[in-house]
């Protein structure tokens, strides 16, 4: 069998175009599921008792349940659940499924990232030992005062790794996206691939640009996390 | 000056404190002393509302309240007119030893920065850190940590300052250093209450010596009486445990 190098090269500058979708639902998601996550982990932290339970619930219940089964739940339901709703209890003639596919990624995403973030943050708060709240209290500052000057700070910096694990875990599964039609790494390949049978070809290039993306938020979490983890290192000089 | 009556904690099934009570007088060191489980750790905890009491009432200063029901607002009161420094020091471990004591400065009490500053300084100074302002908890051996516990809770100028057995974290030859200071801040006047089982600390500083146990206080007196004639059983026990243990360990 032999490559067809020259369809690679060509697939991988078209591959290139869908990188910016790619990495706009990862970051986006990130940036909406992430402070609700931090806001869900300190109130299971806190031993909130009716919104503890219903977190846990919320959380064992998205990560019991495999993401493609949640997608192609939510992308069956979610539009004519929608067009109903629109169009027999408001009474608008507004057509729904003209709608950019992309906002039902968006969903997806944010839901089951909500929950694997709540567990990430959840457990680095645990890492920051309750007597700095103690502490902080003792010394007059409020509840709130001594989490975001003491143990949130420190929480960030015990969440790092796993952050760094979730957000690869997240840009790897936006490759899923193609399932609903957004046009991103995964679906721009296969539309290419189609044409001639490409397949191989055109999977060796995604998995290239993959592996370029994950290394690079890699080591963008590495510098952050030597950034603010200044306290904890031995002095050198 | 601050009085406590009748105190009760009760964890789950186990009743802890059964009724206590204290007195502290301005300028006072008291040291507690008693076994361990006997509720001395959850006592001071109940002071400045870090446990809340089941039952009992204090008096600080002009303040007055139930402890089961104390207000928010008298909570933030009594917590500023105290201190606490800790079996384990809990430093914030992201802050250095000066933001560590400026900390309760300038977020709790509004103290401006530059101010606050040369208190915290004074404050490591007295301590003994003048050469470790910049250095962060990790970075700090466990009797110069307690040190900067220590400097946390002197620098808010509290009324009194709560300890809770602040040397038996610490390795045999780091306890003197922080002895020394708590004797330094003595001869000062700073009110302390302080339980541990340091008993060369109760004999030489205290002026009233406090033995507890099974939740209530045995008996109290100075520390010649307590040491050289206690009046009850369960005291003279208790001390001449202590002691056995103490010989054994030369
Ligand atoms: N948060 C808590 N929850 C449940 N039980 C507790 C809690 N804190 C303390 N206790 C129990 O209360 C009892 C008294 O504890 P406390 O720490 O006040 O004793 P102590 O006199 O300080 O002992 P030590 O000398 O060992 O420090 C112990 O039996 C302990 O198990
Ligand atoms: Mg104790």
């Amino acid at each position: 069998m032999e490559l067809n190098i020259k369809f690679m090269g060509e697939t991988l500058v078209k591959i290139l175009t869908g990188i910016p979708t790619t990495l706009e639902i990862t970051f986006f998601t990130l940036l909406t599921a992430g402070p609700l996550a931090f806001l869900f982990a300190v109130a299971r932290a806190e031993n909130r008792k009716v919104a503890g339970r219903l977190i846990a619930g919320y959380v064992s219940f998205i990560r019991g349940t495999p993401v493609i089964l949640q997608i192609l739940f939510l992308y069956s339901l979610l539009p004519s659940l929608l067009n109903h709703l629109i169009r027999n209890v408001l009474q608008l003639d507004y057509n729904i499924f003209n709608w950019n596919p992309v906002i039902y990624a968006y969903v997806v995403f944010i839901i089951n990232n909500l929950a694997v973030l709540t567990e990430v943050f959840r457990s680095a708060l645990q890492t920051v030992n309750q007597g700095q709240l103690e502490a902080g209290l003792a010394v007059g500052m409020t509840k709130r005062q001594t989490y975001l000057r003491i143990i949130i700070p420190q929480a960030m910096v015990a969440a790092m790794p796993n952050l760094c694990n979730s957000t690869i875990g997240l840009l790897k599964s936006t490759s899923l996206a193609y399932m609903m039609g957004v046009k991103e790494i995964t679906s721009i390949a296969r539309t290419a691939a189609a044409y001639g049978y490409d397949y191989i070809e055109a999977y060796l290039d995604v998995f290239f640009v993959y592996l370029v993306l994950c290394t690079v938020v890699q080591l963008i979490f590495k510098g952050i996390e030597k950034r603010i983890s200044v306290y904890k290192q031995r002095l050198a000089g | 000056m601050l009085e406590i009556r009748n105190i009760h904690k009760t964890f789950g099934g186990n009743q802890v404190l059964k009724g206590v009570n204290i007195k502290v007088e301005k300028g006072d060191v008291v040291v507690i002393l008693g076994p361990s489980g006997s509720g001395k750790t959850t006592l001071l905890r109940c002071i400045n509302f870090l446990e809340r009491a089941d039952e009992g009432s204090l008096d600080f200063d002009e303040i007055h309240t139930e402890l089961k029901n104390a207000s928010r607002r008298t909570v933030n009161k009594i917590r500023k007119k105290t201190a606490f420094v800790f079996q384990n020091y809990n430093l914030f471990q992201n802050k250095t030893a000066l933001q560590n004591v400026m900390e309760g400065l300038t977020v709790a009490r509004k103290v401006p920065r530059e101010e606050a500053e040369v208190i915290a300084k004074e404050a490591l100074d007295k301590v003994g850190l003048a050469d470790r302002y910049g250095y962060y908890p990790s970075q700090l051996s466990g009797g110069q940590q307690q040190r900067v516990g220590i400097a946390r809770a002197v620098a808010v100028r509290p009324e009194v300052i709560l300890f809770d057995e602040p040397t038996s974290a610490l390795d045999p030859e780091l306890i003197g250093e922080v002895l020394c200071v708590m004797k330094e801040l003595a001869r000062e006047g700073v009110t302390m209450v302080v339980v541990t089982h340091e008993m060369s600390f109760a004999h030489d500083v205290a002026n009233r010596v406090v033995f507890m146990e099974g939740g209530v206080v045995v008996e109290e007196g100075t520390p010649r009486q307590i040491f050289q004639s206690p009046r009850e059983e369960r005291t003279s026990q208790f001390l001449h445990r202590v002691n056995r243990d103490y010989d054994y360990s030369i």
